[in-house]
């Protein structure tokens, strides 16, 4: 599903990642775990093709395809969807109009057939009950005036309703407190599959707890300095990312 | 006294020799001394800077000593329509406030010296009746005159037509005691015309004022816009929509004077300019010696589509008062780069976009229009004028 080869990124002239190989294959879910300035978040927008993050070495492949040549519309439409840290709030754009035009845009793309508006919400409703998303949150500008956690419901919300292939999901615990925690793992489970993949990235073991990955890669300074099982996260917890990072230099 | 500075309009008021009633000889004199001493803006004078109107007129034409044309689709009961034509039959209330509001503007005190016909509307003591709808054509100058006595309500829908070479608008508004007035002006994209509007509104005790208004730009396009809000608890709401393209040029000039204390205005203008246009927003907010707690927002914001469109806000604070809230921001940009990641990262393609962002811009200052008819209709104005606009911008 995805190989990363000896991947470089460069952000503002600045060397982020440096060496990192990771691969994820369908049905399986990866975390990267890291402490901050890590690069956790530059592999994640480096995934979903933000402006501004170059590759200077190595590769990305994506189901076949190099990622860089992709825009990040082509992306999305091939199956790949990041759940950001930071959501970005969207005035004038209510949240509804937001979905439908997403969705329509990748069934577009991918020569599916659209969506109207009456079966859009048909789609939205279905699956905003499971996450507690409310019909007001809907009908609001795009995450403006939206709390935290119910800004990563919408999120993952986003997830369930473009069914993607590769879910990269950024930081999607900070700012939760245990319910909303444990409602958005209940959303990510409900979505594990054995034709989708998942990279989850993480600074706390604690949403592992929840979402079990199959394998923990470890990121410190640009490169992956230690992976292992589930098993890992609790070691991490344990000893703190220093010891691993400075058994493995 | 200052030599008289020669100008178009005076050489027009010369043969001018038309009767006046006495009631407005002192009134119309004045005006006419103010322009023969101020002479056609320019922009030399600060407050005409981005706007040369003096270069725009000239060499002058007939259209400057014309009266322009202006029709009013219904009339609804209890309102009374009077016909500025005749000045000599004028009911108490035109007296009482026609040719009131010029002071220092030549422009208005040019439509007042120079046109010969326009419209007054009554709205009597606690009467609220529905929408009038006026339409401005053709070249000259022309008055209006809005009185909303005690507790009336009005909306009054205000079209410019594109038509015409030169017009020269001059509308005065007073908002009685607890009355209240929505005014919804649409300026239709007038690539071959110069139109000037001066709108003066006075507001009495609780009474408010609220203007929506759009701006498709002209040759050259200036609309100043005064509200004074003489007593506690007046307000005046106004929110602004210019969109230009080609060669077009819209100003949008505010000054609202809070004289009393315990006044509020809140201003949000959104301005788009693509291609070689220019948009301007002068806003300037002046508290009188002794109107404390007034309450003031301000808020100006232009996206510019091309790299040879230009725009100019300029926020004004004059404070002389104490216990103020007065807030103010202009930004002039591209579109939010994180916004347009974020579509674009759901599938959504670059263009597609930037068009959602961009109509999301506008938005915010179409959606206080309280009745949807309205605002459907206004924000099919943004829609007709936004093509222009994004010619060469994606």
């Amino acid at each position: 599903m995805l190989d990363i080869k000896n991947l470089h990124v460069a952000v503002g002239g600045k060397e982020i990642l440096k060496g990192l190989t990771l691969s994820i294959k369908s049905g399986e879910v990866h975390a990267v775990m890291g402490p901050n300035g890590s690069g956790k978040s530059t592999l994640a927008y480096l995934l979903a093709g933000r402006a501004g993050y170059e590759i200077t070495q190595g590769s990305v492949t994506y189901r076949g395809e190099d990622l860089n040549t992709l825009a990040p519309e082509e992306r999305a439409a091939k199956g790949l969807f990041l759940a950001m840290q930071y959501p970005v709030e969207i005035p004038g754009v209510t949240t509804l109009t937001f979905l439908k035009t997403a969705l329509n845009a990748q069934h577009r793309a991918r020569g599916e057939k659209e969506l109207d508006a009456m079966s859009v919400l048909k789609f939205v409703r279905k699956k905003a009950a499971a996450l507690n998303v409310s019909e007001d949150m809907l009908k609001r500008a795009l995450n403006v005036g939206f709390s935290g956690g119910e800004k990563k419901r919408l999120e993952i919300l986003q997830m369930a309703l473009f069914e993607p292939q590769l879910a990269v999901l950024d930081e999607t615990d900070s700012g939760l407190d245990i319910d909303a925690l444990k409602l958005v793992a209940e959303g990510v489970n409900a979505l594990r599959s054995p034709t989708r993949a998942m990279l989850v990235i993480t600074h706390y073991q604690r949403l592992l707890n929840y979402i079990v990955p199959d394998r923990i890669h470890v990121l410190a300074h640009g490169k992956i300095v230690a992976e292992g099982g589930k098993e890992l996260a609790h070691e991490l917890e344990a000893k703190g990312y220093e010891h691993i990072a400075g058994k493995a230099a | 006294m200052n030599a008289p500075v020669p100008n178009i309009f005076a050489d027009a008021m010369r043969t001018d020799t038309r009767p006046l009633p006495q009631w407005l000889g002192r009134r119309r004199a004045d005006a006419a001394e103010r322009l023969r001493a101020q002479g056609v803006p320019h922009r030399r004078v600060e407050e005409w800077k981005y706007t040369d109107l003096k270069t725009a007129l000239e060499p002058a034409n007939a259209a400057i000593a014309a009266t322009a044309q202006w029709s009013i689709a219904n009339v609804p009961a209890g309102v009374t329509l009077f016909d500025l034509e005749d000045l000599s039959a004028a009911p108490e209330w035109v007296r009482a406030h026609f040719g009131k509001a010029v002071a220092g503007e030549a422009m208005a005190a040019a439509s007042l010296a120079l046109a010969h016909g326009g419209f007054a509307l009554h709205v009597p003591r606690n009467t609220c009746v529905g929408e009038v709808r006026a339409n401005f054509s053709s070249d000259g100058h022309v008055r209006a005159l809005i009185v909303l006595e005690e507790g009336a309500e009005l909306t009054l829908i205000e079209n410019q037509s594109a038509d015409g070479t030169f017009r020269n608008t001059g509308i005065e508004i007073v908002v009685g005691a607890n009355a209240r007035l929505t005014h919804v002006r649409s300026a239709e994209a007038s690539p071959k015309a110069v139109q000037v509007a001066d709108v003066a509104v006075r507001v009495a005790r609780d009474g408010a004022y609220r203007a929506h208004l759009f701006n498709g730009g002209a040759e050259l396009s200036r609309l100043t816009l005064r509200m004074t809000l003489k007593d506690m608890g007046a307000s005046a709401e106004l929110s602004g929509v210019t969109v230009l393209g080609g060669q077009l040029h819209g100003d949008v000039t505010t000054h609202v004077y809070h004289a009393a204390g315990e006044t509020r205005s809140v201003q949000l203008f959104k301005h788009v300019a693509g291609g070689k246009s220019r948009a301007v927003y002068q806003g300037k907010i002046t508290v009188a010696r002794g109107a404390d707690k007034s309450d003031s927002r301000q808020t100006a914001k232009a996206l510019l589509l091309g790299e040879r469109a230009e725009a100019d806000l300029k926020p004004e604070l004059e404070i002389f008062a104490d216990d103020v809230k007065c807030a103010h921001g202009a930004a002039v940009g591209d579109l939010d780069a994180d916004s347009l990641f974020y579509l674009r990262a759901r599938g959504i393609p670059e263009n597609e976009a930037r068009n959602m962002l961009l109509r999301a811009f506008l938005r915010e200052a179409v959606d206080g229009i309280e009745n949807d008819a309205m605002r459907d209709t206004f924000w099919q104005s943004v829609e007709d004028a936004l093509p222009r606009a994004m010619v060469n911008a994606l």
